[in-house]
């Protein structure tokens, strides 16, 4: 009955179908179209970095480089995509860019299944300036070959960022014990805990809540990574050839335990911002009205924290250049304190250590570079553009615009000052790179889970609840926790 | 017409059965002939250059691995399980158009051996577009159905027995693995415990959302029906300012709200209190509670309107004639209001169940990036479609999200198609007109 | 009238506690729309500069940035692409509804409840599971980076959500169609000159949120539009700079007004239409 007469349905269907397949003969490959396209010139679409972008970087880049290859026919343009997107997912399909900026780590989970070219890194004009720390970070092992997957730009690791007019007026006296001119607080960790429940302790507002020491969110691992790094703790351990296991998840690793006791200590002298994203997100106001004396944040943000500031100035009646010199001037950027207390005790006073007390701190870092999407139709183009943007005089740009760390040796050292301690922190060690292969994408969620649980554990104290963590042995269980979680995430459900 | 009668007809019939249209033409059927023709020629070109290839693909899932860096261009083999996917259900449209050109020749062939005259096409349109008009106007819709909804569900169904996923990603080639995933949900202990756990998290908030949205809506609805509220259209801008924002915002406004720096926590730290956890590790029923406003704050509004609607639709006749009687306004409403309302809306309280059960954002966005212990990937509050999502967008285990999926698809469907054949407005629709 | 003098001194209680509680009601859903449309407004850009619910300073910057600081963000082209997606979708998509749901109404055929049960099956799928699919289909048919494709699958996608508007038709009563049809009128002729006047109040529910939809969607368009000009609202906020809040509000509530002035200029077919729509008898 149905069936009876259902020719005309028939039909429409087949014409559907026909256009179905019509569609499939002709746009099958939307790629030609959308590359090529006008003849004889080559178009790059670059990915860069939303930062590079709005402080007009990417723009003079783009311009210095069509200006320099105009005779050759190259031109590269904005690829005008998210800054992250997945080259994975739209590369094979033509509609990823052709040389993309992104951190190590991102950039080499594509590099495991091919999705960036390997690289000659050898014909790089910056090959030799640049330290082989940073070429390692974009390294790949496969099948027995290494290969070199990408050109490395600035290095990025967190930072502190304080404001100078917030030091007590007689830091010089009170606290600078080996009168070296730096601040102890800046130096170690316990003077830092020390000034900060200092502040606490004077903060005279009704609710107390207007004045605080060191900030940041503890549940993050790349911002709070020195509780970890700096004890022993690893992410994923070494094979033999020196490359990664990701069999052996390392969070509970050496003293891990001690540096979860120094981020509970930690977290007892903030509020309970610490524990979500709430400092990550307010850092830069709340460094501006002067509730924060230093929170922890990249390299990159810098110009967030000094406009923030400025206009915290403009409001009480600067003028807007003015406020802005101010801003910059009182806005300070360093490393993190070095040393930590290697009992992960913040409370003792630092005079009271002696040199075996301490352990050097060590925080996560990446190393920020180009790569070259496998799927570009034009790869000397590609190079000859990574090479041009990797130059001596492209990276000086850089680092001028956005104040980033080069890893171009000649830059960071005509930089000199901060540019240039972060360049040597990376050579000394003082940067746990951030582990180039996929596995790494599964660590985030387990790990901000246990450590935004043991902060919280200094506002369960507070607040008269049952204390989950209260010993060393709790800690280094849930940290070995963590690292079951991890395992599972990577490996329940592969074979 | 089995094979018997085909033997027995006519030689046109036979053609037909043969090459799609041959026989109409005999009849001298033209425009019809060369439509069927044309879509048995189209039909084997297609065959010959694509559709044979991607049938064999359909099983092989490729054979060759790609080398992007080499610029080999290998299988994809997701891409081949598409295309293949694709021409099953050209092929079956194929067998469907021919089976209708054998009944249109049997039918032609008829009428000439009993010397009747046969319509021209023009006219047989015309009849056909009045006689089976809801063939014509389904066409279309059922069209896009197919294509974007139903090949999308039975390509996911397809992914969950194969290891698409993990490391296996292309340009890696893909395999068909029969039922592994489904053996591997079921013997590992931590993903059996994470599912029972969350799958009673879920009904329970199903249940409890579609409950509160309804009568949310129906008490406002009755609220503002009174007669002593004067400026009705007034009172009900507020909901409906709720509603347009759109959703994602909502729930972001609601996550910082609720957050440790949002404005809920400083004027708790104002009045000296200590900051509440709303939403962190340790919130439990705290963040349960909230999900289930926030998502009554966003779906109250539309069941408001619905029950407005319904309610001006009631007969009052009912009312007056209880308050004479001195029926109380409460046993009025449970005897002559919820009755109606509820029968009313069967088929809509099951979609919104449905919709409740599914309801990704909420938790989303107000709990995401927590996974909690005794949960595999997952948190207390996450429903089965965020541990869906975690296990295969965030964590990529596509073949295994596809199996859950294919499981919890299983019971959901089987519990409301229960519910809705037994339900009266279903039932009704057998005797309806 | 007996009745209410009995119930008088009672009717004024009742009338005090009703508006007590309509108040209560009124301002929970506005307060968050309120906290929204006054973050837009705060100058400092940020929420973090609040004193609780409330901005330091007000200013329209968060809305004249919108529409001239486009070189990271650009809001009108969003708004453009947004407004010719959800248009299209409106419009195709409530044909195909209105086809559908008319359809499966008055018409007896075999396959009807097979359909109608499929229906309700395909909308148990969790939905971005087979994101997947679509993502390749559309890749496969050159549709990434179109919004074209996007017309396609939500008009596609529509007809899915027919039963409101089916159970509009079943109110129409069935002699009308029979009077039509014995003074000879064929089901095309039904369907234009009896069924679609009948319908005004559907078809304004219906093209509403089928306009609604695109209009605020985030994860197709962000499946399928890569290249930010071709970005809608919702994919745009949601890229925005954690520090942008105050343009997040701004844009936000912008892309409301829209449809808020909907609601209210054709509140009349709503209520009348979704309801005729919800009440099978």
């Amino acid at each position: 009955m149905i069936y009876g007469t259902g020719k005309k349905k028939v039909k429409i269907m087949v014409s559907a179908i026909a256009c179905v397949l019509a569609a499939q003969t002709f746009t099958g490959c939307g790629k030609e179209s959308s590359v090529t396209g006008g003849g004889e010139t080559i178009v790059l679409h670059i990915l860069e970095n939303d930062t590079a972008k709005s402080e007009g970087y990417l723009e003079e880049l783009l311009n210095a480089f069509n200006e320099a290859y105009k005779d050759k026919g190259i031109q590269a343009v904005d690829a005008n995509m998210d800054e992250y997107t997945d080259l994975a997912a739209n590369g094979p399909y033509g509609y990823g860019p052709d040389v993309l900026y992104q951190a190590n780590d991102k950039l080499m989970t594509y590099a495991e299944d091919k999705h960036i070219l390997s690289l000659a890194i050898e014909d790089f004009e910056c090959y030799e300036y640049v330290p082989e720390e940073a070429w390692d970070a974009f390294k790949i092992v496969l099948d027995g070959e290494t290969y070199y997957c990408g050109v490395p730009v600035n290095i990025q690791e967190p930072m502190l960022f304080y404001r100078a007019d917030m030091m007590p007026e007689n830091w010089e006296e009170e606290w600078d014990d080996d009168g070296n001119g730096v601040a102890d607080f800046f130096e170690n960790w316990n003077d830092l805990y020390a000034y900060s429940s200092y502040l606490r302790e004077n903060d005279t507002s009704s609710n107390k809540d207007s004045r605080y020491g060191f900030m940041a969110s503890l549940n993050n691992l790349y911002l709070s990574s020195q509780f970890i790094f700096s004890y022993g703790g690893y992410v994923f351990g070494q094979n033999d050839d020196g490359t990664l296991d990701s069999t052996d998840v390392g969070f509970s690793a050496g003293n891990t335990a001690y540096g979860m006791n120094a981020l509970k200590q930690m977290a007892a002298l903030m509020n309970e911002g610490c524990i979500d994203d709430t400092i990550t997100l307010n850092r830069y106001e709340k460094v501006a009205s002067g509730a924060y004396f230093c929170a922890v944040s990249t390299p990159d943000t810098y110009g967030l924290f000094v406009e923030k500031l400025a206009l915290k100035y403009e409001e009480e009646g600067l003028s807007a250049s003015d406020a802005q010199a101010k801003a910059e001037e009182n806005l300070c950027m360093i490393e993190m304190p070095a040393l930590m207390p290697a009992d992960g005790d913040l409370s003792t006073d630092s005079a009271d250590m002696g040199e075996d007390d301490w352990v050097n701190t060590i925080v996560m870092g990446g190393v920020n570079g180009y790569g070259i999407s496998s799927y570009t139709e034009h790869r000397e183009a590609c190079i000859e553009f990574v090479d041009f943007a990797t130059s001596y005089e492209m990276i000086k740009l850089r680092a001028d615009t956005l104040g980033i760390a080069p890893t171009r040796s000649d830059v960071a050292q005509e930089q000199g000052g901060l540019t240039d301690m972060i360049f040597n922190s990376l050579s000394e060690g003082r940067i746990y790179l951030m582990p180039s292969i996929k596995a790494v994408d599964q660590i985030w969620v387990p790990m901000q889970t246990i450590m935004s649980d043991i902060a919280k554990d200094a506002f369960r104290e507070r607040n008269g609840e049952t204390v989950k963590y209260p010993d060393l042995n709790s800690l280094q269980s849930a940290l070995e926790t963590a690292d079951k979680n991890v395992y599972d995430a990577i490996y329940t459900l592969s074979d | 017409m089995d094979k018997k009668s085909l033997r027995k007809s006519s030689f046109p019939v036979k053609a037909s059965a043969l090459i799609m249209g041959s026989g109409q033409l005999m009849y001298k059927q033209w425009v019809k002939g060369l439509l069927y023709l044309l879509v048995f020629a189209a039909t084997v070109v297609y065959m010959i250059l694509m559709g044979a290839e991607d049938i064999v693909g359909f099983f092989t899932l490729g054979t060759e691995e790609a080398d992007p860096w080499l610029g080999t261009s290998g299988d994809d083999s997701v891409i081949m399980l598409l295309r293949g996917l694709l021409a099953f259900f050209i092929i079956i449209a194929f067998f469907a158009v021919h089976f209708s050109n054998i009944r249109d020749i049997l039918e032609i062939d008829k009428k000439v051996r009993a010397g009747k005259p046969v319509p021209g096409f023009v006219k047989s349109v015309s009849i056909f577009m009045d006689r089976k008009f809801y063939i014509v106007a389904l066409i279309l819709p059922v069209a896009g159905v197919l294509v974007f909804n139903i090949l999308p569900i039975v390509f996911m169904i397809l992914i969950a027995f194969t290891n698409y996923g993990g490391d296996t990603v292309p340009p890696k080639l893909v395999d068909w693995i029969g039922f592994g995933n489904f053996v591997k949900i079921l013997s590992l202990s931590d993903i059996k415990s994470t599912f029972f756990k969350i799958l009673a998290w879920n009904i329970l908030w199903a249940v409890l959302s579609t409950f509160i949205n309804y009568f949310g809506g129906l008490f406002l609805a009755l609220l503002l029906n009174k007669k002593c509220v004067k400026g009705k259209a007034f009172w009900r801008a507020f909901p409906i300012l709720a509603y347009a924002v759109p959703g994602f915002i909502t729930m972001l406004a609601f996550k910082f709200m609720f957050s440790y720096g949002g404005p809920i926590n400083y004027y708790i730290t104002s009045a000296g209190g200590s900051a509440v956890g709303f939403l962190d590790i340790d919130a439990g029923i705290k963040a349960k509670l909230i999900g289930l406003f926030v998502n009554a704050w966003i779906s109250i509004p539309t069941s408001m309107l619905l029950a407005t609607g319904i309610l001006s639709n009631m007969n009052t006749d009912l009312y007056e004639a209880a308050s004479i009687d001195g029926a109380s306004k409460w046993k009025q409403f449970i005897k002559i209001t919820l009755p109606f309302v509820i029968f009313s809306t069967t088929p809509v309280l099951i979609t919104s169940f449905i919709g409740n059960f599914n309801n990704f954002g909420i938790f989303y966005f107000l709990r995401g990036g927590l996974y909690m212990d005794g949960y595999f990937l997952a948190s207390d509050t996450d429903l089965l479609i965020n541990w869906l999502y975690n296990l295969s967008i965030d964590n990529n285990y596509y073949g295994i999200g596809a199996a859950v999926s294919l499981i919890i698809f299983i019971i959901t469907s089987i519990f409301s198609l229960t519910v809705y054949v037994r339900s009266s407005a279903y039932r009704r629709e057998d005797t309806f007109r | 009238m007996k009745i209410k003098k009995r119930f008088g001194k009672n009717s004024i209680i009742d009338g005090v506690v009703t508006h007590i509680i309509l108040i209560a009601v009124c301002f929970v859903f506005f307060f968050p729309v309120l906290w929204l449309i006054m973050a837009s407004f705060s100058k400092g850009g940020s929420i973090y500069d609040f004193d609780g619910f409330f901005p330091g300073s007000f200013s329209f910057n968060g809305y004249s940035r919108l529409f001239t600081d486009t070189t990271m963000y650009d809001y009108p082209n969003w708004l453009k692409n947004t407004l010719f997606i959800a248009v299209c979708s409106s419009i195709i998509g409530t044909v195909l509804v209105i086809l559908t749901a008319y359809t499966i109404s008055r018409f007896q055929f075999r396959s009807k409840k097979m359909l109608m049960k499929t229906a309700l099956i395909l909308n148990m799928f969790p939905g971005f599971m087979g994101m997947t699919a679509v993502y390749l289909l559309m890749v496969n048919f050159g549709l990434i980076n179109k919004l074209w494709g996007l017309i396609l699958i939500y008009s596609a996608g529509a007809p899915m959500g027919y039963l409101v508007q089916k159970g509009y038709f079943d109110t129409i009563s069935n002699s009308i169609y029979e009077a039509a049809r014995i003074d000879g009128a064929g089901n095309m002729k039904v369907f234009t000159k009896i069924t679609l006047p009948l319908s005004k109040p559907i078809i304004v529910y219906t093209a509403l949120t089928q306009f609604a939809w695109p209009w605020s969607d985030f994860i197709l368009p962000n499946l399928l539009l890569k290249n930010k000009d071709m970005w809608t609202v919702a994919v745009g906020l949601m890229h925005l700079d954690e520090t942008q809040f105050t343009r997040f509000a701004a844009g936000a509530i912008f892309i409301a007004v829209p449809i808020v002035i909907l609601y209210f200029a054709l509140s009349r077919f709503l209520v009348t239409g979704v309801s005729a729509g919800a009440v099978k008898e």
